[in-house]
């Protein structure tokens, strides 16, 4: 069994590897499906902002008890929009943290694999056994979700650009935020992670 | 599927197969099990393959999905520049021995030289900074090699299209792995080509070279300098000159040899179908040649430029305008920042817009004529070089032989020539050695491109001095008027004597002029242009000036070359002798008058140097012989026969023009001797024929009237033979004499001869 050993630590790191991947698949789907909402509701606040914008409030006799009403309005609008642009921003971060917590762990279970390599051999790496796939095999794909990851980064990029493109004076660019949001493309490899999850749900089971 | 290839011994061959989608861009090489074990590799071990194209690249060691031995598959992301695979066909294999594991210690700090997108319009980061986080993100967790180019995938989007990996420490010799802790520094200076490049070499061309490579260079060189003196430099050329004298290569060598991006664009495949199609096409061009500026200087060459810049005006052309004018703005803005050099190119300057030709868009005009001897002999040189010529062959010789020929008529040349000594030697293959004959071979089928096209241009059918008879005195003077200059250039310039222009032969019928002239074209090599009234008339009006007048301007490009203008007479007209008003032949004769006399030469035939074009004869007196006959050879020299001379006009015949005059006159007895000599040299004459008494019979006969003699006599002897007849005996000269007469008369002569006397003529 002692020759086992090394092989054993690897797998060992495997299995503490992939919850952390799941768990952090989970972080970014949310992430990405809470930046709808948020971006629905900043469209909405440039919808408002124009409405205000539109009225003239001289004109409503009940209003005009009130002098700076449409200034005082607009800051409030302005500051709520800054709020929800904060958030976005935050979740822009978080997707660039579950990326680089993912690369940490990837490169903890390499570097695990590369310090016992010589000793475990390239025969014992290749053997898959009836509940697990084989080393290599797991290897491999820890590496191709690391690359998923980072392959979405000039994604983010164009999420970011969108972002810093808003300004509140162009009101009409805000209003169409969440179209222009859905047109960013998901990247087609969308169920990747989750497949490669359930091909190793056996073997995390052990 | 899988393939067993056993166990490993000696550099087993692996299949190449294509790589998988998925692993596009994941550096990963698959192999085999057994490949890795043989290896000794790990998964993800750095492994560096050497490409059967010469290249290598850096991959990772993975093992195949379904674990089939004797296949490999490579992603190339990190290679050699121009590394590829060839098309991995059935047959594409790869011996184990080309793959080997590399250690690959981490790198502390990495030196890249970034590669942008060439896209004016992207949506990304074109800052440093931007640039370098997408330079960290390509390189991420991958094994790099100096030397290697690391390529982002084609269709991922950010600023960067290449990285070529400069350097860092530890050394990545051989490989170096780029982790999180990394530092990557952009590199300043684009990193030195690792194989030596292809020189293109040139061959007489240095001084169009020189001013295009000033152009080039400048800028980079002296950048202050120019901004303090608040210079805009030059940023057009356009290269003017006959197809095939190297345009062309002239800009590639010099882009080359300046390290200067080059843009080659050919103008007709820039005609688009649509409207405004063209004018995209070439938006898109300038704007693409902005783009390669922005990194290091660029050169756009625009290839046959007067298919897109024809002149304007006209009642069709209105589209053609519309792209002259684009062409015109963007010429403009190109020149308003000073980064691109346009260079054009054309066989047709005339045919240019004149907006074109002014400074500030194609502000130097650089006329490459068609190669002069030196030139020539240069040219023959380069291409030699790489050939093995027997050390007998002399290049100068075979310039002097190569008149009219252009850079690519001598590359095929001695493309022939080589054919020839493969062909000749192809039993004993080991040493082919082209020599002298080859290269007379290859000058019987290789004719010079610019002779295609020639009118008048003759086959002539060699004739030695010696095969005509008598006449010693006049071909002496032929020698000396027309040989000579050309073969002993030095003599003549120590005497301060100047080449004539134009020799007029005239005398009775059948005296041998045109084969006198015929002898003469053999004895100089020299390009032999031979027009008569039928090439030169034509039913519109002004085109026999045109033809005649191109006649020249050919004959120009080819010199030495030599004009024949047989029965000069029905060509011109005389001004002097018939008073009428101005007909085709008194237009011609103008012509004529201005070609042999002119004020000088058009720009667009310039050939050579321009020291030499600038007469400095004092320079050119210390150098070379060579030299001499360059300046020499600058000129054509005419000869005009005719029985008429009385019906020439006088300014013709004045000195300048046609200046020798030589008077043929027809064979005395001693000449007539020699010629029945010549006549009967094939005949076989019976012992009792006196070639003497006929001589002194024959008079007033002419050379023709004498060769006409000897057919008829035998004739005669075959007609009373039969045709067993082997000898013509003096019997049938005599009585052929009684039926030939003489075509000359005394009257003729005494005309030509007074007319002699009277003018005076000197000869």
């Amino acid at each position: 069994m002692t020759q086992d050993q090394p092989l054993l630590a690897v797998q060992e790191a495997l299995r503490k590897c992939f919850p952390v991947v799941e768990e952090q698949q989970g972080l970014w789907q949310s992430t990405l499906s809470d930046c709808q909402p948020l971006l629905v509701s900043l469209s909405n606040l440039a919808e408002q902002l124009q409405a205000a914008q539109n009225v003239r409030f001289e004109d409503v006799p009940a209003l005009r008890a009130f002098p700076d009403l449409k200034e005082r309005l607009r800051r409030k609008q302005l500051a709520a929009g800054d709020t929800v642009l904060d958030k976005l921003e935050e979740r822009l971060a978080t997707l660039l943290k579950v990326r680089d917590t993912v690369s940490s762990h990837v490169e903890q279970v390499f570097h695990v694999y590369e310090q016992h390599a010589d000793t475990v051999g390239i025969d014992a790496v290749l053997q898959p056994s009836v509940r697990s796939p084989s080393v290599a095999n797991m290897l491999e794909w820890l590496q191709n979700i690391e690359r998923h990851y980072r392959n979405s980064y000039p994604l983010y990029l164009k999420r970011k650009y969108l972002f810093s493109s808003i300004q509140w004076g162009d009101l009409a660019n805000i209003q169409a935020l969440p179209k222009a949001w859905d047109q960013i493309p998901e990247d087609e490899h969308q169920d990747f992670v989750q497949d490669t999850l359930l091909n190793v749900s056996f073997f995390l089971e052990e | 599927m899988a393939r067993d290839s056993g166990p490993f011994s000696e550099g087993p061959l692996l299949q190449l197969l294509p790589l998988d989608a998925k692993d596009r861009g994941t550096q990963r090489c698959r192999l085999g099990p057994a490949a890795l074990r043989a290896l000794g590799a790990h998964l993800g071990s750095a492994v560096k393959i050497f490409l059967p194209d010469g290249g290598s690249c850096l991959c990772t060691a993975w093992p195949r999905q379904d674990g089939a031995d004797g296949f490999v598959q490579l992603d190339l992301q990190c290679a050699t520049p121009g590394a590829a695979l060839e098309v991995p066909g059935p047959r594409g294999s790869l011996s184990l021995s080309r793959l080997s594991l590399v250690p690959c210690p981490p790198l502390r700090r990495l030196t890249v030289w970034a590669v942008l997108r060439e896209q004016a319009d992207a949506p990304w980061d074109l800052s440093p900074t931007g640039v370098l986080e997408a330079a960290q993100e390509l390189l991420r967790n991958r094994p790099v090699s100096r030397g290697h180019v690391v390529a982002a995938p084609p269709d991922a989007p950010g600023p960067l299209a290449t990285l070529h990996i400069v350097g860092g420490t530890p050394s990545p010799d051989s490989a170096g792995l780029v982790t999180p802790r990394t530092r990557i520094v952009l590199s300043g200076t684009p990193p030195l080509e690792a194989e030596p490049q292809s020189e293109v070499p040139l061959g007489g061309l240095s001084e169009a070279a020189a001013s295009l490579r000033e152009l080039l260079c400048l800028p980079l060189r002296y950048p202050r300098a120019l901004a303090a003196l608040g210079l805009a430099v030059p940023r057009g050329v356009l290269l003017a000159g006959p197809p095939g004298v190297g345009k062309t290569q002239l800009v590639r060598a010099v882009a080359q040899e300046a390290g200067a991006e080059l843009l080659a664009v050919s103008a007709p495949a820039l005609q688009g179908a649509r409207p405004g199609e063209t004018e995209e096409n070439v938006r898109r061009i300038f704007q693409r040649a902005q783009e390669l500026a922005s990194r290091r200087p660029s050169l756009l060459f625009l290839d046959e430029v007067d298919a897109l810049c024809p002149r304007r005006g006209g009642p069709h052309r209105a589209p053609e305008s519309r792209v002259v004018a684009q062409v015109l703005t963007l010429l403009d803005v190109i020149n308003g920042d000073r980064e691109v050099v346009v260079v054009g190119a054309t066989n047709r300057p005339d045919a240019l817009d004149p907006a074109l030709r002014r400074p500030g868009r194609f502000d130097r005009e650089v006329v490459i004529g068609s190669p002069t001897l030196k030139q020539r002999e240069a040219i023959l040189q380069v291409i030699t070089s790489k050939m093995p010529v027997s050390s007998l062959v002399d290049l100068g010789r075979l310039a002097e032989m190569s008149v009219g020929y252009v850079g690519a008529d001598l590359t095929a040349l001695c493309r022939e020539a080589a054919l020839h000594a493969m062909l000749r030697s192809d039993k004993n293959q080991d040493n082919s050695m082209i020599d002298e004959t080859d290269f007379l071979e290859a000058f019987k089928k290789i004719q010079p491109s610019s002779f295609r096209s020639v009118i008048g241009l003759m086959d002539i059918k060699p004739i030695g001095w010696e095969q005509i008879g008598g006449l010693d005195d006049v071909k002496l003077k032929l020698k000396q008027s027309v040989e000579w200059p050309l073969k002993f250039p030095r003599e003549f310039v120590r005497m301060g004597l100047t080449q004539p222009k134009g020799v007029l032969l005239y005398g009775p019928p059948g005296c041998a002029k045109t084969t006198l002239v015929r002898a003469l074209a053999t004895s100089c090599h020299c390009s032999f242009v031979s027009v008569s009234g039928a090439d030169l008339f034509s039913p519109f009006v002004g085109d026999s000036e045109k033809i005649l007048s191109q006649v020249f301007r050919q004959a120009r490009a080819n010199t030495p070359a030599i004009v024949f203008l047989d029965e000069i007479d029905s060509i011109l007209g005389s001004r002097s002798v018939s008073k009428t008003g101005c007909n085709v032949q008194e237009r011609v004769l103008s012509v004529l008058l201005n070609e042999l006399d002119g004020v000088g030469l058009k720009t667009i035939e310039r050939r050579g140097s321009k020291l030499i074009q600038q007469g400095k004869y004092k320079e050119l007196k210390k150098n070379e012989e060579v030299e001499f006959q360059e300046v020499f050879n600058q000129n054509v020299m005419i000869i005009a026969a005719t029985n008429r001379p009385d019906a020439l006009d006088d300014a013709l015949l004045r000195p300048g023009r046609l200046d020798k005059i030589i008077y043929i006159p027809p064979p005395d007895q001693k000449g007539r001797l020699s010629i029945l000599e010549v006549c009967t040299k094939n005949m076989p004459v019976g012992p009792d024929v006196s070639l003497e008494n006929l001589a002194a019979e024959t008079c007033f006969f002419s050379g023709a009237d004498l060769r006409n003699l000897c057919t008829e006599a035998a004739l005669l002897a075959l007609q009373e033979n039969g045709l067993e007849a082997t000898t013509v005996k003096q019997e049938h000269f005599l009585r052929s004499l009684k039926t030939v007469k003489p075509s000359l008369s005394h009257k003729d002569l005494t005309l030509y001869e007074n007319l002699f006397q009277k003018q005076g003529f000197s000869y």
